[in-house]
């Protein structure tokens, strides 16, 4: 950095303020830089689940982006038709029509994956493309385009809008700033509420139970009586649905339409980070969402504070990630053994064995 | 729990810093330096062509009137907002937005600093159905950018009535990005022009729905030509690159757009130019001056920010004549090109 010209000290003071609203220099608002940084974890959460879910059982889902994308599509669609009814009704049932999409969108993987072995990967990436030039269609030319020829959809009615945390009011000043500048709004609880549910999911029910012993060994899980393609589709269900409400999330809380800016969004890609470093763990995945959230917000901060090239601010963001997940993650996962979920990895014994032995209720039963 | 943690210390943080007293207006500061903010689109800094000149006509402002100016790039759609927040909420006295995409997080960002100068290239501060705002700190610059594309659609024009065309097919294509008033502007003049100055020429128009990927402009170049185009206009920002590369490798020219594309590709033969720059410095020195005025700022020949260059060609004397001669008409107002694509 001292080679590009810049003040390296500036320059982490900058990705510092800009993403966890620590240390801010200048004429930096804090309040407004954690409500930025909030906005773009919210969506990391739930896709990172969507990728950590599949993850537990053996799978490997690349397509949170296409998923994500169905269920904004959806959200969208239903907000625009029914956006004018009450909030309370219209954001629940907009809600579960974009995990509905969301759940087909990976079904789609997972029933091939299931049924005809097609390797979920190649799927899911395929699909993702699927999704990205759907949303293009849609909104440039299709359907969904708004009357007057811009590339966005028409705006989603008042009924269909999460409402933010703090008034959406021009005029009242918080924080030194109109607080209509505060962008959080309520989808942060209801992606909180979805990491619960996953650690919920994974640990407390038998299809948790099953969904960890397909992704440690099928074969023994097999053995163990559980139905592996049955627990394969119902796993990518599950993700698909966490998928499709970050998109619904997304349109509800942000961008009250589909715009353009969903051709370029990387959202389910960088979630796929999330998953790996927070290691399979809710609180990790969050942990990790934020993390990779403030890296994105502090970047802008970075460049106009510190004057650093875009492009660089993307290197030291891969560097930082990079090192991150080259030294800490280790010691981290040593330090965790907190409680019963140790963000656990193969337990010790040999996997079939312990598998065999604690599965023997459910084999009886059916 | 470290999340809590984390949690209590971010509280913290924003407790200390209110307490510092941050915000928009710095009561320290001697002799107020005016602060400019330039946000640009997806496309960066380096797009050869709209953001580059946006960041010349900052640069020269800097030179000339002794500002201070900042640049973020937008890397994707979702940080328009945060990104015009984060020079608005710091107190610069104008925040440029570049591009017609940005409309409606102008118009939101604006209404929230009804203090804070805007202008946006190509645009106006709306809502989320694009419908101008009105906003009276928002100055729209906007382009005729049909003055431009009929400047280049006349030389291709002029060309194939003189049989000087690469086989002469009498049929000339356009590339639009995506089908957006700025784009359309530009194609509507083409046409025009074209079909001025040589009756019997078709004008093919397709548009590849992005504005960064050249392989996608380069495959609507190549069906195109494959329909016997041998001018290639491109209006496509980054994508467009492809289109004259296809241009290239297919033997027939190609009209660059927006900045001078010489360099882009051999087969470029002139650009048709919007001078960003020129735009972008005029709003900054109305910020100096004073004299600020919100609504629509339109750039044409009058003040000399559309026309064409001439690049990797040399074009005949009468057919430049012609072209100038074009140039004075539209400039005098005895001939208006049209801004939307005639049929």
């Amino acid at each position: 950095m001292a080679i590009a010209g810049a003040d390296p000290l500036a320059a982490y003071q900058g990705l510092l303020c800009g993403g966890l609203g620590a240390l801010c220099g200048g004429c930096e608002n804090p309040a407004l830089q954690i409500s930025n940084t909030i906005v773009f974890v919210t969506p990391l959460i739930t896709t990172g689940i969507a990728v950590a879910l599949p993850f537990r059982a053996g799978l490997f889902n690349i397509g949170a982006e296409g998923q994500l994308l169905a269920g904004a599509v959806t959200y969208t669609v239903i907000g625009i038709k029914l956006g004018n009814g009450p909030a309370p009704v219209v954001i629940p049932v907009a809600l579960i029509g974009g995990m509905l999409a969301g759940s087909l969108w990976a079904g789609i993987a997972g029933v091939l994956k299931a049924l005809v072995g097609a390797h979920e990967v190649v799927t899911t990436i395929m699909l993702n493309y699927v999704a990205q030039w759907l949303v293009r269609f849609l909104i440039i030319g299709g359907p969904l385009q708004a009357p007057n020829g811009f590339s966005a959809s028409p705006p989603t009615g008042p009924g269909a809008r999460l409402p933010t945390l703090l008034p959406h009011d021009n005029s009242l000043i918080i924080f030194g700033l109109p607080s209509s500048v505060y962008r959080v709004h309520t989808g942060l609880f209801i992606a909180l509420a979805a990491a619960a549910l996953f650690a919920f999911l994974l640990w407390r029910t038998s299809l948790g139970y099953e969904i960890r012993a397909v992704g440690q060994s099928q074969r023994a899980a097999r053995y163990a009586g559980v139905d592996v393609r049955r627990t394969i589709i119902v796993t990518m269900l599950i993700a698909g649905a966490f998928s499709g409400l970050a998109g619904a999330i997304q349109i509800a809380g942000v961008d009250h339409g589909l715009t353009d800016k969903y051709f370029s969004d990387t959202t389910g890609f960088d979630a796929i980070a999330v998953a790996l470093l927070g290691l399979g763990s809710a609180t990790g995945i969050i942990l990790a969402s934020i993390l990779l959230g403030a890296l994105h917000a502090g970047g802008a901060v970075m460049q106009s504070d510190a004057g650093i090239s875009a492009n660089l601010v993307l290197v030291l963001q891969a560097l930082i990630l990079f090192s991150i997940a080259a030294n800490f993650v280790g010691a981290i996962r040593r330090l965790l053994p907190f409680g019963r979920k140790p963000a656990a990895l193969p337990p010790d014994l040999p996997p079939a064995a312990g598998l065999m032995s604690e599965s023997a209720t459910p084999t009886v039963q059916t | 729990m470290v999340h809590k943690r984390l949690g209590i210390l971010g509280l913290a943080a924003v407790a200390l810093m209110i307490a510092a007293a941050c915000g928009g207006s710095s009561p320290g500061t001697t002799a107020k330096q005016i602060k400019v903010g330039l946000v640009t689109d997806t496309g960066g800094l380096n797009d050869k062509s709209f953001n580059h000149l946006a960041y010349v006509g900052l640069q020269k402002a800097i030179a000339d009137l002794g500002i201070k100016g900042d640049v973020i790039e937008s890397k994707n759609g979702d940080e328009y907002v945060p990104n015009l927040t984060n020079f608005a909420s710091k107190g610069y006295d104008l925040v440029l937005g570049n591009g017609f995409l940005m409309q409606p997080a102008i118009g939101t960002v604006a209404g929230q600093f009804p203090n804070v100068h805007f202008a946006i290239v190509d645009g106006a501060g709306t809502d989320a159905s694009f419908k101008d705002l009105k906003l009276p700190n928002v100055q729209d610059l906007l382009f005729k950018e049909q003055e431009s594309g009929a400047l280049v659609g006349a030389m291709a024009g002029m060309l194939e009535k003189q049989g000087k065309g690469p086989a002469n097919t009498h049929v000339i294509g356009a590339v639009g990005g995506i089908s957006i008033p700025p784009v359309n502007h530009y194609i509507a003049g083409y046409k025009w022009a074209a079909a001025m100055e040589d009756p019997s020429i078709k004008v093919l128009v397709g548009y590849s729905n992005d504005f960064s990927d050249p392989t996608k402009c380069s495959s609507v170049a190549k069906s195109q030509i494959g329909n016997k185009a041998e001018f290639i206009f491109q209006v496509a920002g980054g994508c467009g690159l492809g289109a004259l590369q296809a241009a290239g490798q297919a033997k027939v020219y190609s009209f660059g757009v927006d900045a001078d594309q010489k360099d882009a590709d051999p087969s470029v033969i002139a650009s048709a130019l919007k001078k960003v720059d020129v735009a972008v410095y005029t709003s900054i020195k109305s910020v100096v001056n004073g004299k600020f005025q919100g609504g629509e700022t339109r750039f044409s020949l009058q003040n000399d920010a559309t026309g064409y260059t001439l690049d990797n060609f040399n074009l005949p004397a009468d057919v430049k004549a012609e072209v100038d001669g074009l140039a004075a008409k539209i400039k005098a107002g005895t001939l208006t090109p049209p801004a939307d694509i005639p049929a």
